[in-house]
């Protein structure tokens, strides 16, 4: 993982094929490929969502922590499940970032690629689906809270019990 | 009894980020929000529609458990409580 400095926050759960953490810092990407791997794994997908630049500074994300944490988990587990996945990683970020930073890595290995792709498409999609995460995008004229693709309190959100 | 909540991203703004709000025994989850909604007009006007209903994009939490818009007013708050309210989320 990146550096940690005591001033960041951090939140994380890992018990060695599954990672999720919800962090200040930035990611160390090659070092989570890396401990993806074991002698089953034939593919690993890495996803990375990054800072694009629609005319803004910065951007600004915002958790709802405890509660962000484990519906990640619970992502984890259910495309680990549903893929034969061996191993997943989810970090996303928090606080401010500047364009080209990253936003969210997320690190699936499997034992062939169809697997691997499909476990990593299902995270991310599940992710802006229903994970309390917010961004605000900053601009030299003040801001702008990036609208949700899903998410209506009447029903259209994962089952979060 | 005390309910702490907890408001995110563009309510947050508007409302604050955490509420400890004393409340009397029997107010209903939707009383509760509005109570609290109408100190910033804007604030209220983003949660409730012209008819004090929730508008149908807010997200309620009860204690980390969702909430279906259709059965707040059935939710009678509880000391100790923890209530979030978000509009759409947007990770990722």
């Amino acid at each position: 993982m990146g550096t940690t400095s005591q001033y960041s926050r951090r939140l994380r759960v890992d018990d060695g094929c599954i990672m999720i953490a919800i962090q200040n810092d930035d990611i160390d990407i090659g070092s989570l490929i890396q401990g993806a791997k074991n002698r089953s794994t034939g593919a690993i997908v890495v996803f990375d969502g990054i800072v694009r630049d629609d005319d803004i500074c910065e951007m600004e994300l915002e958790a709802y922590e405890e509660v962000a944490l484990p519906e990640l988990e619970k992502i984890a587990w259910e495309a680990t499940e549903q893929f034969n996945l061996l191993h997943v990683d989810i970090v996303h970020r928090v606080g401010l970032l500047a364009v080209g930073e990253n936003i969210l890595v997320i690190v699936v290995g499997a034992g062939h690629r169809e697997e691997a792709y499909r476990g990593s498409r299902f995270i991310i999609e599940a992710i802006k689906a229903g994970v309390p995460i917010w961004k605000k995008e900053l601009t030299k004229n003040g801001g702008r809270w990036v609208p949700g693709e899903h998410g209506h309190g009447s029903g259209h959100y994962r089952d979060s019990s | 009894m005390k309910i702490r909540v907890r408001f995110f991203a563009r309510f947050r703004e508007l409302l604050g980020t955490e509420i400890m709000a004393e409340v009397n025994e029997g107010m209903s989850l939707p009383d509760l929000i509005k109570h609290i909604a109408q100190k910033n007009n804007e604030g209220y006007q983003a949660i409730f529609d012209e008819d004090g209903q929730f508008r149908d994009y807010v997200i309620l939490m009860r204690n980390a458990r969702r909430i279906d818009l259709a059965d707040a007013a059935k939710h009678v708050v509880a000391d100790g409580d923890d209530i979030a309210v978000f509009p759409p989320v947007a990770g990722g």
